[in-house]
């Protein structure tokens, strides 16, 4: 863990509001086999799943708190750290990796001074290595959000994250 | 049954085995990891591989594959072989080697396997995982580099415990055994995680590095704790006890013990026991001979009926039945009782009016046959947590109904389809007779009942329980009575369960006749899963009342003893075992009661706060160091032989209790066994038994039953002035009684006494996690530590009663319930 992101963690969490998980569970709270849909509402309207949060809906659903982190810890699509604002993919697939992946990867690196599945301080940026996001055509292969960059270049990474970091976080 | 094949043997076993099930029955042995009978099979560890001929010579597990007719099985062809070998190379692969450090080794599975499938090489080659090893709690240590994802302890942790706290965390290589969030254990420390690990992933930290596993020599015992009757393998070295051993074929539990039975065990060979007997001399205690002391008590014995006795239901039948022999033959009084006179009332007074015999009219076998469990008092769990296993699985592995009539929740109310009615505290009585007269007017009674003697005076002593009338003053609604009403009745088989104990007075005889009636309303009695099963608190509670050491015809109990003692018509009393001043109620009523005596002797384990104030203490032995027999709670008389020898200058409370017969004039059986002997003849149900033939496993004491309603007299509903909460007393999972105190296993868990509270109040009394609160009732006020949890219903507060340093008898004086306030 690089030491951005260790400071990271020691912050405090900011202040969750429960009344937000309890309007998910409230609307799942009959459905058997709720667990995953609550989960993934959750992961949606936090942003992540707090640890507060995996404990009300332990206790709410009468489930174990160490079987949910179980299925957080199983599936790719749950987070437990606060994620940025915008998630940088760089694909490292095979494609993209003969066309120079590993570069683009390590200048995001320096650039953004964090590593993989990491989030800056100021929670605009989240970087994750990705295995392919099936556009080889366009390899190097770059996405922010939903937005994609094909044909990535070093200058190219300057561009984006000049162009993100002025973008309103709100 | 079905008839197949397992290695060119012609075989049967049930349609419902797995094919590993029907080669252990017959005696065919296939390796395994990850399987124990009391679990569901998993198939994860790929040892059991067979081959079936049907099924064109594929591997298949044989611990998830059922068995069907014809087939044919071969456990052990070449390919087999080397299919093992295999799966054993890829564990070892990442297993560290460190047997020679690691406490399971010479008790491992996979040390074992390896041995066996002679593995003495790996093809392959890997880096060892670098996991944290977990040494966050004293009692379980969790080494994740050991470990072989059998995922036994997540799964007994959830079907049998029923806790969860262990589960698979992550994904691929990268899976391994944790708990929510990387933390360390913080569970029940029941240790049944430990019992069927395979490797030596979670070991038993007291007893790590103590002794290799070959060294030990094993033991059968019977758990002294609680009333469950739990058998023990004890592991001993050097005369001492070091560690409890699993067996999954011991006892009707099947090795399961909870946190008291596995790491309860210290007190055996604790350096504060006693080892001399002490004498008062210049207002000290100083080390004595047994001569002088027993001359000593002997002297004051001779007082007749100025003398009183109080025993703790923990000593074996034998010495109970031979201290009721001394006390009314040789001393010549009537005045003895045990736990506190009234923690028996519900078997003695209760069933013995209901069912005309002092005992629950069903076993803790029974569980697993009922439809319907109806628990008083979630709390159940808590004094026996064994109990409550079994009621976790009928439940859960069987989908028994669970219906918990409680003045609080508790784990019983997580389980699944659990219906918990929380009603105010000390009104289970009127509850219990709404029901009951719901049953009656809603023809829901079978249609026996009414042959049954008292029929008339019941339906007349209910008139005035209308479910209505009740619903408001108990905090439930009319219609949940009814509801309980109809599906008690509704149910097959259906059996009522309440704990019993020194600190739940209101569990007396009104409670346990309430809910017997019930039982007879319904004829949900005598019956294979149905019955009223009252939990006896203590390992003999159940002997102690089976050996009439209980008030008799013109002798006093247990509280008016002390009221004796402190009117001075008492002057010498003999306490063998108990601990009132921290276990009765009233502390200052104790106390008085101290001062005033004579001559107060005390045999006892440790010097407890009661033993401090004797005149003279005598040392005696616990159940590891002594032979005889306990009843458990369902009546199950088990006999149990010493595991280590005595210390020299310490004796059994028999050899004390036949001294001093002999040194009164009279005559004892020389031994334990020829005593049981005359039991045997004299008590009812325990007739054949003896020693000898209860040397294999334990037996039933039936009882006959003489059904008879009697009218319980409901206690006024309590209430609470405003500002106040109602104080209800109990037992903490980790102790039992006075004695855990001692144990330095669920003395780590739970060290000191608290006070629990709901999140309302604590928000209402700004009162935070682990605060020093103040809790003051209209007899006294003491500082506990607060505990804040959601299983409290606001207005109530629950405090347990073990602890000595801080005794809950400073603010409670025995009703059920108690006005306090708290405040920081």
């Amino acid at each position: 863990m690089s030491e951005v992101a260790a400071q990271q963690t020691t912050e405090q969490d900011p202040v969750i509001d429960l009344s937000l998980a309890d309007a998910i569970i409230d609307k799942y709270i009959d459905l058997p086999g709720n667990l995953m849909p609550v989960l993934q509402a959750a992961q949606d309207g936090y942003g992540y799943i707090p640890r507060i949060v995996a404990d009300h809906i332990a206790e709410r659903l009468n489930v174990y708190p160490s079987q949910i982190y179980g299925v957080l810890t199983f599936y790719a699509q749950f987070h437990l750290k606060p994620r940025g604002k915008f998630i940088i993919r760089v694909c490292v697939g095979t494609a993209c990796h003969v066309q120079g992946a590993p570069r683009i990867v390590e200048t995001f690196f320096d650039k953004l001074g964090i590593g993989h599945a990491e989030t800056t301080p100021d929670l605009r940026f989240t970087f994750e290595k990705v295995a392919c996001l099936g556009a080889c055509g366009m390899a190097p292969l770059a996405m922010v959000n939903d937005s994609t960059y094909g044909g990535m270049t070093v200058q190219k990474v300057d561009e984006i994250i000049t162009d993100y970091r002025q973008r309103p976080m709100k | 049954m079905v008839n197949l094949t397992i290695d060119d043997k012609q075989v049967t076993a049930p349609k419902s085995a797995t094919i590993y099930e029907a080669a252990t029955l017959n005696g065919v042995k296939i390796p395994i990891l990850c399987h124990d009978k009391k679990l569901l099979p998993f198939g994860a560890c790929r040892m059991c591989l067979v081959e079936v001929e049907q099924m064109k010579g594929r591997q298949i597990p044989a611990c998830t594959t059922p068995v069907t007719e014809g087939m044919i099985i071969r456990t052990s062809t070449p390919d087999i072989v080397k299919a093992r070998k295999m799966v054993l190379e890829l564990l070892l692969l990442n297993h560290p080697l460190d047997c020679p450090v690691c406490d399971k080794s010479g008790d491992c599975d996979l040390q074992n396997l390896t041995y066996e499938y002679q593995v003495n090489s790996n093809r392959f080659t890997d880096a060892k995982f670098n996991h944290e090893i977990d040494y966050n709690n004293p009692l379980i240590e969790r080494d994740m580099n050991r470990c072989v994802l059998c995922g036994k302890c997540a799964r007994i942790c959830d079907e049998i415990v029923s806790f969860g706290a262990l589960t698979f965390i992550d994904r691929g290589i990268e899976t391994k055994i944790g708990c929510e969030f990387e933390e360390g254990l913080n569970c029940e420390f029941c240790g049944s995680c430990i019992s069927v690990c395979p490797v030596g992933s979670l070991l038993a930290r007291p007893f790590k590095h103590k002794a290799r596993f070959w060294a030990l020599t094993k033991h059968k015992s019977v758990c002294g704790y609680c009333g469950t009757g739990c058998n023990l393998t004890l592991g001993v070295k050097d005369n001492k006890v070091l560690t409890t051993i699993y067996d999954e074929n011991q006892g009707f539990h099947k090795g399961q013990l909870c946190v008291r039975g596995r790491f309860g065990y210290q007190f055996i060979s604790s350096e504060k026991r006693l080892t001399t007997p002490l004498v008062r001399k210049n207002g000290r205690l100083v080390e004595s001979t047994w001569d002088e002391a027993l001359e000593l008590v002997a002297g004051r014995l001779k007082g007749g009926s100025n003398v009183a006795a109080l025993a703790t239901p923990r000593l074996t039948n034998e010495e109970l039945a031979l201290f009721k022999k001394l006390l009314v033959e040789n001393v010549g009084t009537k005045n003895f009782d045990h736990a506190a006179g009234y923690a028996h009332a519900a078997l003695t007074e209760g069933f013995a009016r209901s069912f005309g015999a002092a005992a629950s009219s069903a076993s803790i076998l029974d569980i697993q046959k009922s439809d319907l469990l109806l628990v008083i008092k979630t709390d159940s769990y808590e004094t026996h947590p064994v109990v409550g296993f079994e009621i976790n699985m009928a439940v859960k592995n069987r989908g028994a109904k669970l219906s918990i009539l409680s003045d609080k929740r508790g784990k019983l109310s997580k389980l699944p389809q659990a219906q918990t009615l929380l009603h105010r505290p000390g009104s289970e009585v009127a509850i219990l007779n709404a029901i009951a007269r719901v049953l009656i007017v809603d023809k829901l009674a079978s249609a026996t009942a009414v042959t049954i003697a008292g029929y008339a005076e019941l339906v007349k002593a209910l008139s005035g329980f209308t479910a209505e009338t009740v619903a408001t003053q108990v905090g439930i609604s009319a219609a949940d009575i009814k509801k309980l009403a109809s599906d008690y009745a509704a149910a097959e088989k259906a059996l009522i369960i309440f704990p019993a104990g020194q600190a739940y007075s209101g569990h007396n005889a009104d409670l346990a006749t309430a809910a017997a009636n019930l039982a007879l309303l319904t004829g949900k009695y005598d019956k294979e899963g149905c019955g009223v099963l009252c939990l006896s608190e203590k390992n003999n509670s159940q002997g102690a009342v089976d050996m009439g050491f209980i008030p008799q015809e013109g002798g006093l109990n247990a509280l008016q003893i002390l009221d004796a003692c402190a009117d001075g018509s008492v002057k010498t009393l003999f306490i063998a075992g108990e601990n009132p001043l921290t276990s009765y109620p009233s502390l200052a009523k104790v106390k008085a009661a101290f001062e005033a005596l004579e001559f107060l002797v005390v045999s006892e384990l440790f010097l407890t706060e009661t033993a401090a104030k004797a005149d003279v203490v005598l040392p005696v032995c616990s159940f590891a160091e002594k032979d005889g027999t306990f009843t458990s709670t369902d009546r199950r008389v088990q006999y149990f032989k010493s595991a280590i020898r005595k210390s020299v200058h310490i004796k059994t409370d028999y050899e004390i209790f036949s001294n001093l017969v002999t040194r009164l004039g009279g005559a004892v059986p020389p031994t334990p066994a020829l005593l049981f002997n005359e039991i045997a003849a004299k008590t009812p149900g325990y007739q054949g038994m003896s020693h000898v033939s209860l040397r294999k496993e334990g037996a039933f004491a039936p009882v006959a039953t003489k059904p008879e309603f009697v009218a319980p007299q409901a206690a006024a509903p309590f209430t609470a002035e405003t500002g106040k909460l109602a104080l209800v007393t109990g037992s903490a999972l980790y102790h039992n009684g006075t004695l855990s105190e001692h144990g330095e296993g669920p003395m780590h868990v739970c060290p000191e006494n608290y006070v629990e509270l709901s999140r309302a109040d604590a928000s209402l009394y700004k009162i935070a996690e682990g605060d020093l609160v103040t809790v003051a009732s209209a007899t006294g006020s003491m500082q506990l530590k607060a505990r804040v949890t959601p299983r409290m219903p606001a207005g109530v507060v629950f405090s347990p009663y073990h602890f000595s340093e801080a005794p809950i008898n400073t603010i409670w004086s025995g009703s059920p319930v108690t006005a306090v306030t708290v405040s920081k």
